[in-house]
């Protein structure tokens, strides 16, 4: 049982969670009009998408995440009081994301390691610095309090926090050109579009 | 159904990055992990947003590949201002070559035992170009000398004196009844009990940072005038026309520092400015053929002694080309 769950989450890790950044371009064409936020989408997906014990069975993981999204997406549409027509036409719009295998590759390991460094160079002062000890020189919370005159309490608070920081960015990020052209008009890609 | 809003999300989010952080630490407890796998167990949502923060918390290992090779004489000591933004790397790959890291020993170790020279009341310690090296002196004050680096102390009864005679150091004074006093370039400084200052000769005067503490600065003695007084976080500049003074950031401070670790840190310098601080490393020496490149502007955090990755650095993000001559001398030009 135990040992079934970690495969799951396993399986997750690999095949779900790279998809983030291509999920959330996914997700936002359906907020359009501002009603439902795409991050909120994308963390329903990930939730219904770790719960599927049938894991072993799915072939396509792309297109499986691609169809929670639309699902929460449309739950999401039915919970309105308010319907605004363009949520309702765009749906029939939407171009799925590539499902091609591959396709989501990570970032190529020089450009990533670069990235990284930038997240944190953004955060403030001393949360980088209690990041920058923890995770390039890795040194324990314990060790660093004392280094940083901190409570370890305070220290793990900026670990949180540079972490979360961190973890948003790297979900946003596009390692290639996406497919997902957001740019694109509607009218031109009719003949393209999702009929699911 | 009740709506997710974005400040749920956050919140189960923000839980999971600590449960990632307090998992990842060694002192975690196993009543720390039980409590973990219950509030896994409560749902999905949790289970899948600990996962997304791990993955994360995972990738950020990478990091350590910017950890510079160990190279203080003394001490190995972790500088939490690494990635700060004033020192965005141009090419991480470059700072960590196993070569290297290897010379960098090398040339500490070859420092040991040697370069010590004592003549009438005072001790003269050198270092060779590429070298550093750290000298404790009996009242537990500290010398760090940079490369081809030279001073002379004297320590007396009324005074500890050091002279700085050629090149680079930082000055950390140990609490003591005498005044600790460090000449250089015709000026005589003074500095408090604790302060740490470096102090850099130019072809006329000297640059004084100081660090920590302060110090009293009398850029002309044979005048009669007060001394200036230097608070740490100050750095000036003398010469046989003056003295200017300004305030300059910790970060300022640890850039012009960086050799401290074996390091050249640039934040905008010239192409001209960045081969002379290399040069002043290394035998190896790089020249610029082609005036219209001097001007090109650098940033970045680069070996001492790795002057290769610095010109590969530079020919691959600039229209430079490098040719090394045949006694080893490299010429940077321009490229088409």
């Amino acid at each position: 049982m135990t040992q079934d769950d970690e495969h799951r989450r396993a399986w997750f890790r690999r095949e779900i969670l790279p998809l983030e950044p291509d999920l959330l371009a996914y997700a936002r064409q359906f907020c359009r009009d501002g009603q439902t936020d795409p991050e909120d989408l994308v963390h329903e997906t990930f939730a219904r998408a770790i719960a599927c014990k049938t894991w072993r069975e799915i072939g396509n993981p792309a297109g499986f995440a691609t169809r929670i999204l639309r699902n929460c997406a449309l739950d999401a549409l039915r919970r309105r009081k308010v319907l605004t027509i363009t949520a309702v036409a765009d749906f029939d719009r939407i171009e799925p994301i590539d499902e091609t295998p591959g396709a989501h590759m990570m970032l190529e390991s020089r450009e990533e390691l670069r990235a990284l460094a930038d997240a944190i160079a953004e955060l403030p002062t001393q949360c980088r610095r209690v990041f920058t000890l923890r995770k390039v020189y890795s040194l324990s919370p314990d060790e660093i309090a004392v280094r940083l005159g901190l409570s370890v309490s305070t220290v793990e608070k900026h670990l949180v926090k540079g972490l979360r920081y961190c973890s948003e960015k790297l979900g946003r990020r596009i390692g290639r050109k996406s497919k997902v052209d957001e740019g694109r008009s509607w009218s031109a890609r009719r003949d393209h579009d999702a009929k699911r | 159904m009740e709506r997710e809003t974005g400040s749920r999300r956050e919140a189960v989010r923000q839980a999971a990055a600590l449960w990632v952080v307090r998992l990842g630490d060694p002192s975690c407890s196993a009543a720390d992990r039980a409590a973990f796998e219950a509030w896994r167990d409560e749902s999905h949502e949790n289970e899948a947003a600990f996962e997304r923060e791990a993955a994360a918390w995972a990738r950020l290992d990478r990091l350590r590949a910017m950890r510079p090779g160990p190279v203080r004489l003394t001490e190995a000591r972790p500088d939490r201002d690494l990635l700060a933004p004033e020192r965005r790397l141009i090419l991480p790959r470059f700072s960590r070559s196993p070569w290297a890291r290897g010379m960098a020993a090398v040339t500490v170790a070859a420092v040991v035992g040697a370069g010590v020279m004592t003549f009438g009341s005072g001790t003269a310690y050198a270092t060779a170009i590429g070298e550093r090296r750290v000298v404790v002196l009996s009242d537990n004050s500290r010398i760090e000398l940079n490369t081809d680096s030279k001073v002379v102390v004297r320590y007396r009864k009324g005074v500890r004196e050091v002279k700085l005679v050629r090149g680079e150091a930082v000055f950390e004074a140990a609490k003591d009844a005498r005044p600790f006093v460090i000449k250089a370039a015709d000026a005589v400084m003074q500095a408090d009990a604790g302060a740490e200052m470096a102090v850099r000769l130019r072809s006329d005067g000297a640059a004084v940072t100081v660090k920590r503490g302060a110090v009293a600065l009398d850029p002309e003695p044979t005048e009669r005038k007060d001394p200036v007084r230097l608070t740490a976080g100050v750095a000036a500049i003398y010469s046989s026309a003056g003295h200017r003074s300004r305030v300059v950031s910790d970060s300022e401070i640890d850039r012009a520092l960086a050799w401290r670790q074996g390091a050249i840190a640039l934040n905008g310098q010239s192409l001209e400015q960045a081969v002379a601080e290399f040069n002043r490393y290394n035998r190896q020496q790089i020249s610029i053929a082609d005036p219209s490149i001097s001007g090109l502007r650098l940033a970045g955090y680069f070996q001492t002694t790795e002057p290769k990755s610095f010109v590969s650095a530079v020919t691959s993000t600039f229209p430079v080309r490098a040719f090394e001559d045949s006694d080893g001398a490299i010429r940077l030009s321009r490229r088409g």
